[in-house]
Formats: C-alpha cells, structure tokens, sequence
C-alpha cells in the first residue's frame, strides 16, 4: 500500500510540475518564437544556462522562498506536494522552453509567413505551428517529464520525504538504501524505471511517425 | 496591381539591393533575369514584405501601407514552406482562410485540375516529390486569384511537361483574371514566352528593364548583351 501511495505520489507531482511548465515554456516560447527584440539571444542563452541548475540549489531557493521567515512563509507551503510541484516546475521550465524554442526556431518564422500569406490569422498560425512542431514540443515536454521524475535534491529538500504525504519514489529509494534495505529500494527502482518507459513510451506514440520531408 | 519601387535599399549577404525607380505594370507578366546572387528573390521578396526594406518605399496600386493590400498579393517562395498535411489540404488552406464555403472552394479547385494530373491530392505534402511539391506550393498561391502573383522559380523542379503546363496556367491566370505577374526565372525561354516585360539584374541593382521584344533583339545595356550572346552560343 506505502509503494503505491508513492508511486501516485511521485506521479502526481511530476506530471503536474511538467503540465504547468510546458504550458508557461509554450506560451513565451511563441513569444520568443515570433518575435524579434533586442535581448532575445542573451534571454535564450540566459534559460539555457538554467536547464544546468543543480537540483539541491533549486530545492534551496524554493526552501527559502517559502520556509517561515521566507516571502511565502505565512502561507505554511514547505513540506507539502505544493512545494514539490513549484521546485519541478522551476526546474523542468528552462529545459522545455530552451529545447522547444531551440528545436521550432528554425522553421517558426517559415510557418508564420506562410500562414499570414495565405489570409491566416495569430490564432490560425497557432494551431499550425502547434500540429507542424507536435513532434518537437514532445520531445520538449519528455525530457521535462524525464527530468522531474527522476529527481531528488529538490524535492527532498522542499517535501521533506514524509511517509504517506511528500514520500515519491527517489526519495523512498535513498532513504532505503541509507537505512540498508535495497530490497525495497531495488523494487522502487524497477517500479520507476518501468514507469519511465510507459510514460516516454506514452508521449513517443503521442508524436506520430515523422514523414520524410522533402528538402530541395 | 501596379508596383511602383521608389529608393529600395536592402542589405543581402554581401551586396545591397539598390532600386531608384522601377514600375512594375499592372495585368502583365514580368519577368526578372539575373545571375545567382543579383538580388531577385530579395526584390521579390522586399515587394511581398517577407524582408524588412532598409529604406525605400514600395507603393501597390498608389499605397503604402502594406497591411492595406496585403491580401491582394500571394508569393510563392523558392523554397515554399509545405505544412504537414494533405496535398489538398496545403492548397485549400488559404481558401478556408478566406472564408469559403466547402462548395465555392471544390469550384475553384476543379478549375486548376485541367493543368496537372493530380493524383497525389490526399497524399501527405511532406512525402512528395520535388515536381510535386512545387505544384502545390504553386496552387496553393494560385487558387487564391489575388491581383498580385510573385512567382519565384516556380518550375525550378520540374519536367519540361508540367514546365509547360505550368507556364500555361500562368499565362491562362494573366489573361482571365488581369492579375499582375511577376516571375524570377533562370530560363530566357522561359521569359521569352511568358513575359510581356524583363528586368535584367545585376548586383543589387537593375541593369536593363523593357519590352520582352526590345530586351532580346536590342538590349541597351553591355551586360545583357553579352549574356545573351552567350546563351546565343550555349544554344
């Protein structure tokens, strides 16, 4: 029943952390996408630094932000999943912005034109850019996903690994190991590694075969 | 559409496109000639507001302002964007943009089918051949009868039948629709038969512009001369 209760637990946080990112990283990525400014170079180079952000040091940060004597600290939020969802989030973000924005810049300017030539509107080209780069922002929203459930500095630091409330299975696995029981961490593993693989499997299966397209 | 090209300046790769005056005529077929490099697809493509102008200013049928009459001007580029969908979905896009009915549009598609066998329709557009690809991409812009047509190498990828039947739609377009078109082309047979003007391009700039007839038989400029002799020979 304790599996369990992490398996849904560490799903839950994971899946929520990345569902809130990737929509924030789609809506600025369309922003950064279609327009042209100044300081967008140094912007994208800025969050692409971040999707090297250690873990510990997110977990730190968001520890500070809502600990007692933090900004958030009269709303009692350290050591609740909510905690755990705003580390992953900040976390994962820069990972699905810079790699979307990285992966569709090529052709987004293309499909814009294109779009506003033949009569279309923003919205049009949205829903273009969104069906032309499904298989680009999948790839985005899985390593995200890849990322958050597999990490454990950030949300060890801000969840506090309490059993039955922010216990997730990389928390479960290196307390186990600490205390010497790698039956139970070994079976976690597995549990995590298989869950892995459905839900990239998932997402892989989402983004449809790729037509070869015809460059001259 | 009547284009008149007023102190165009543009910056490309290593040289600057460079228009002091040129007025391309409203219901002919204009052809540009050029070298690789001579700015042809830029002019077309500073005329379609797909490039920036440094400076300059383009007037289309006595305006300015581009989003005024941007409707009224289709482009299809040398590299045309095609989306991830059906043949017949690419060339309706814009039509559905428009507004048209299932009906009006089917209408309007049966009139184009009598240029090219079409038998790739419900193929994806991404899987299609170079040939094909362009006739969609041609269609697509086509379909729309907007008053202004730019046309960059439209038959670059393809067989001297369909380059045929391709040219015939584009002089059948002209004629029954008096739209203004103007085509970047690497073929001077292809300007032969086509064009009602040519503009000759050279660095950016515009070197020889005149009647399709004065331009072969008695071209002003030395350039000119020499490239058709040139191809005089190669022939």
């Amino acid at each position: 029943m304790e599996i369990l209760k992490i398996v849904i637990t560490s799903l839950y946080v994971s899946l929520t952390a990345t569902f809130i990112a990737s929509f924030f990283a789609l809506v600025f990525g369309m922003f950064f996408l279609t327009k042209q400014f100044k300081l967008k170079d140094l912007f994208i180079k800025l969050f692409d630094s971040f999707t090297a952000m250690p873990p510990v040091l997110m977990g730190l940060l968001v520890f500070l932000l809502l600990s007692k004597n933090g900004p958030l600290g009269k709303y009692n939020l350290l050591f609740t999943p909510f905690a755990m969802i705003l580390a992953q989030t900040l976390l994962v973000f820069p990972i699905i912005f810079t790699l979307m924005v990285k992966q569709i810049d090529k052709n987004a300017l293309r499909i814009q034109k294109t779009c506003y030539m033949l009569g279309g509107r923003y919205k049009d080209f949205l829903t273009l850019i969104l069906k032309e780069c499904k298989n680009e922002i999948m790839t985005a929203v899985t390593s995200g996903f890849s990322r958050a459930i597999s990490e454990v500095g950030a949300v060890m630091m801000v969840g506090g690994n309490i059993k039955g409330y922010t216990r997730v299975m990389t928390t479960f696995i290196a307390l186990e190991t600490s205390k010497g029981n790698f039956k139970g961490a070994v079976l976690v593993g597995v549990i995590l590694l298989c869950i892995s693989f459905i839900v990239n499997a998932i997402l892989y299966n989402l983004k449809g075969r790729e037509p070869n397209e015809y460059l001259y | 559409m009547n284009i008149y090209i007023e102190g165009l300046l543009k910056r490309y790769e290593k040289t600057v496109l460079n228009i002091e005056k040129l007025n391309i005529e409203s219901g002919k077929v204009t052809a540009i000639l050029g070298l690789n490099g001579s700015g042809k697809t830029t002019l077309l493509e500073c005329i379609a507001n797909i490039k920036n102008k440094d400076e300059g200013k383009i007037y289309y049928d006595g305006i300015e302002d581009f989003e005024r009459v941007k409707n009224k001007i289709a482009i299809m580029q040398q590299r045309p964007y095609i989306f991830n969908m059906s043949a017949l979905d690419n060339i309706v896009l814009g039509l559905k943009y428009e507004g048209l009915d299932e009906k009006s549009i089917n209408k309007r598609i049966e009139k184009y089918k009598e240029y090219y066998n079409l038998d790739f329709l419900h193929k994806n557009a991404k899987k299609l051949s170079g040939g094909e690809t362009a006739k969609v991409a041609l269609l697509r812009v086509a379909v729309l009868e907007r008053p202004l047509l730019l046309l960059d190498e439209p038959t670059a990828n393809m067989d001297i039948e369909s380059t045929l039947m391709t040219e015939k739609l584009i002089k059948d377009i002209n004629k029954k629709n008096k739209t203004t078109i103007v085509i970047v082309t690497h073929d001077l047979f292809q300007a032969q038969r086509l064009a009602d003007l040519v503009i000759f391009m050279d660095k950016g700039k515009v070197i020889e512009y005149s009647l399709k007839d004065e331009f072969f038989s008695n071209p002003k400029n030395d350039l000119v001369k020499k490239f058709l002799k040139r191809s005089d020979k190669n022939d």
